[in-house]
């Protein structure tokens, strides 16, 4: 009896307290403030004050202007965000997945459109840049999908690794140069390095069609899309063929990584890093910092991958805040924050940033007599980003003068020329079957043998350990070793 | 007024509660996802189909093998490293002692990431890194152990009696002699407590083999990983855990783990687990 009464005193203290605690929450509740659950990339949004550089913390500038609140968490990878999703279905209201993820996630039905007030009449609407809405557009994203952030894939190479660094990186395959063994990098990630190895296998069809592109044969629109096909083959012999070539490359590489790579050039371990251009902007940037050492970035020929990252709602999200945020962050000076701090190139163009961003870190500073005489050198050219920035794709608006050596391929890492992303193809996302086959294929890749002087060790110290017992054993009396002086040995198991 | 009085079941509530929750529930479900499928509703239907396609498929059996091979070879180093400290530290006259094992101890406290981070550039340093994935994986995973190996070891070594020593001297036994008979047999509880102290953790610390082997070698942690956070395949992921479960189970088994001798190995609180 006194034991039930003991066990009901403590649910009884528990009940207490659990109610109490509701109480109070509902308590707090009861101001009503709106929540918005933002799910980002680590790292991914400015979100540090800091005076001296001009940073905002834009997720706390947003709670402050619009009274509400800010539940902001991060993913590593794409593939955890969408788990997450799935499992806890409606409890975000904003992600910021990567674009084979936005076609996989609209293809699930998983987003809420965005409203047409918000297409046409938002800092968005009027700042994203002409491509970047094409592109959205062409794919049917526009509806489901804001753009954030926006690059390419290439090389990021350190120009004094040897004379002619610069022209073998031009060349995917530069990889199996044992020039550079244990001096380059792939990524850890299946479909970036899948990418790279299709653009390995298919490297003599994509220079025929460049030659055909080149020869006036076809037009870039064309030409774009022969590539988007090439680049999105996922058949058995191809995934085999992608499956030879890293098994082979992999024996002359550094290693694969994620994170580690960008680091690793600043600090002298590799030569050459397969990489995203932010990264290879953000280490450009480091290792000239750091000692003064400069990096370079290019994007290679015949191909590359045009990558964005962007915003969708999930189903059940808060339209309506989550509209509110993006407007709040797509204004110039917020974009050129984000930029800034992140190190990636925002999909938002306008005069503002073309102004304040582009030409205030790139345009030659020289006039007159003293920039004809670098034009003529050839230090000095034309760049052209009218096609980023303007609708009119013949317009010299935004044409400045850059170093041809400029900053050792950051401003190309930033905003690539019209040729490059010509060359550029979206990958789509995988479907289940094709998804499977490349990612056995992967885990092959990733997969080490066992090493042959590991396993004759092991086996030496097997032999050592029977032996020894087996000596211990029935050797023993020989083993035993001489009995101390005065000492006379006796059969001790008798 | 009510007066608390909590009998000894009672104070294990708690405990229970979280053993259900964090040991107990979580080793269900990966039972059921690794025996199980998922049809395109997504409903689970009962399926040895992943077990069959590990065992026949080259590169898991090789990650298998992989990691088998740097954790045999990772506990042997360990082992060989960590007796004669063990030793020392415990059957010396020497009064610092304790000094020394704290030398010991005191990078365990160390978050062991940030460890190996510098142990990467040390073996960049030597020339190491980028050439020896193999080595320097081995390498990683003994620094990060040891402790693991030489705790247990020197808790049996310090409880032995020495009389036994001196009785074994006494009876004519040289020190070969005795350290054979004696003191190993003796020792052995630390021993198997630090073998499995020491691989099974490096079996899937794949921290070690990504930062150090850049990635150039996969081990079953990795590749769970990867099952879970990549490929989207829980029950694959779910599947290789209770592989490296059913290792755990038979390196007890062999070591002796289960076993309820109260006066050999736990009365020497040789068992740190």
């Amino acid at each position: 009896m006194r034991k039930t009464q003991r066990l009901f005193a403590i649910a009884g203290a528990a009940c207490v307290a659990l109610s109490s605690a509701l109480l109070f929450t509902a308590c707090a509740d009861g101001e009503e403030k709106q929540v918005l659950r933002i799910y980002n990339w680590e790292d991914y949004i400015c979100n540090e004050n800091d005076e001296e550089a001009g940073y905002v913390d834009l997720v706390a500038a947003f709670e402050e202007a619009y009274g509400c609140e800010v539940e902001y968490s991060t993913f590593g990878t794409n593939e955890n965000m969408y788990n997450e999703l799935k499992i806890n279905e409606g409890s975000y209201d904003l992600v910021c997945p990567s674009d084979y993820m936005i076609m996989k996630m609209i293809n699930e039905d998983m987003c809420e459109p965005f409203t047409e007030d918000f297409k046409t009449n938002s800092s968005y609407a009027e700042n994203v840049s002409p491509y970047i809405r094409e592109i959205f557009e062409e794919n049917g994203w526009d509806d489901y999908a804001v753009g954030y952030m926006w690059g390419t894939m290439g090389f990021m190479y350190n120009p004094a690794a040897s004379d002619t660094i610069a022209e073998d990186v031009q060349s995917w395959k530069v990889l199996e140069n044992e020039a550079y063994y244990k001096k380059a990098t792939l990524k850890d990630s299946v479909r970036d390095t899948y990418f790279y190895a299709l653009a390995c296998v298919y490297n003599d069809e994509l220079a025929a069609l460049a030659d055909e592109y080149e020869s006036g044969d076809m037009t870039a629109e064309e030409y774009n899309d022969e590539l988007n096909v090439i680049m999105n083959r996922t058949d058995e012999d191809t995934v085999e063929a992608a499956r030879q070539y890293l098994r082979d490359v992999k024996k002359n590489i550094y290693g694969f990584e994620v994170d580690s790579g960008k680091n690793d050039m600043v600090t002298g371990k590799i030569d050459i890093n397969f990489c995203w251009s932010g990264d290879a902007a953000y280490g450009i940037y480091e290792a000239s910092e750091e000692d003064g050492s400069s990096l370079a970035y290019s994007v290679p020929d015949y191909v590359s991958n045009i990558w964005f990252d962007g915003w969708v709602i999930p189903k059940g999200g808060n339209v309506e805040l989550a509209e509110a945020f993006l407007d709040f962050i797509s204004t110039p000076e917020h974009a050129m924050m984000n930029m800034d701090y992140i190190g990636y190139t925002s999909v938002l163009a306008g005069d503002e940033i073309y102004t304040d961003w582009v030409l205030d870190s790139y345009e030659v500073a020289e006039e007159g007599a003293r920039l004809q005489e670098l034009i003529d050198s050839g230090d000095v050219r034309e760049y052209d980003l009218g096609y980023f920035f303007s609708d009119d794709p013949d317009t010299d608006e935004y044409t400045f003068y850059a170093y041809a050596e400029d900053k050792s391929g950051m401003l190309g890492a930033q905003y690539p020329e019209y040729g490059v992303v010509t060359r550029c193809a979206v990958m789509q996302f995988f479907e289940e079957d094709a998804n499977n086959r490349i990612n056995m294929m992967w885990e092959d890749v990733k997969g080490a043998e066992i090493p042959i002087p590991a396993v004759i060790f092991i086996a030496v110290i097997v032999v050592a350990l029977g032996g020894a017992y087996l000596v211990a054993k029935y050797g023993y009396d020989w083993f035993r070793g001489k009995p101390k002086k005065g000492y006379t040995k006796v059969d001790d198991d008798k | 007024m009510v007066r608390f009085h909590f009998s000894r079941k009672q104070l294990c509530i708690p405990y229970a509660v979280f053993l259900a929750l964090f040991v107990i529930i979580p080793m269900l479900l990966i039972l059921l996802y690794a025996f199980t499928g998922e049809d395109a509703d997504g409903n689970l239907y009962f399926s040895f189909a992943n077990f069959l396609e590990f065992f026949s498929s080259t590169s898991k059996l090789q990650t298998l093998g992989v990691s088998l091979t740097i954790a045999f070879i990772t506990t042997f180093f360990c082992l060989i490293i960590a007796y004669p400290v063990a030793y020392i530290l415990a059957r010396s006259g020497w009064k610092r002692t304790n000094v020394l094992l704290m030398l010991f101890i005191v990078p365990m406290w160390l978050n062991f990431v940030l460890r190996i981070t510098a142990l990467r550039e040390l073996l960049n340093i030597i020339g190491f890194l980028g050439n020896y994935d193999y080595v320097n994986t081995v390498i990683g995973m003994v620094y990060d152990f040891l402790p693991f190996m030489i705790l247990p070891l020197y808790n049996s070594l310090q409880k032995m009696d020495n009389s036994l020593l001196e009785a074994a001297n006494d009876l004519g036994a040289g020190p070969v002699h005795t350290f054979l008979h004696v003191t190993l047999p003796l020792s052995m509880p630390g021993i198997l407590s630090g073998i499995t102290m020491v691989f099974m953790p490096s079996m899937t610390n794949y921290v070690v083999s990504e930062t150090l082997g850049n990635s150039n070698i996969t081990i079953l942690g990795k590749m769970i990983e990867e099952y879970f956070s990549t490929y989207d395949d829980m029950h694959m992921g779910s599947l290789i855990s209770i592989i490296l479960l059913v290792i755990i189970f038979i390196t007890m088994l062999v070591s002796g783990g289960f076993k309820q001798n109260a006066d050999e190995s736990s009365a020497r609180g040789a068992n740190l687990w």
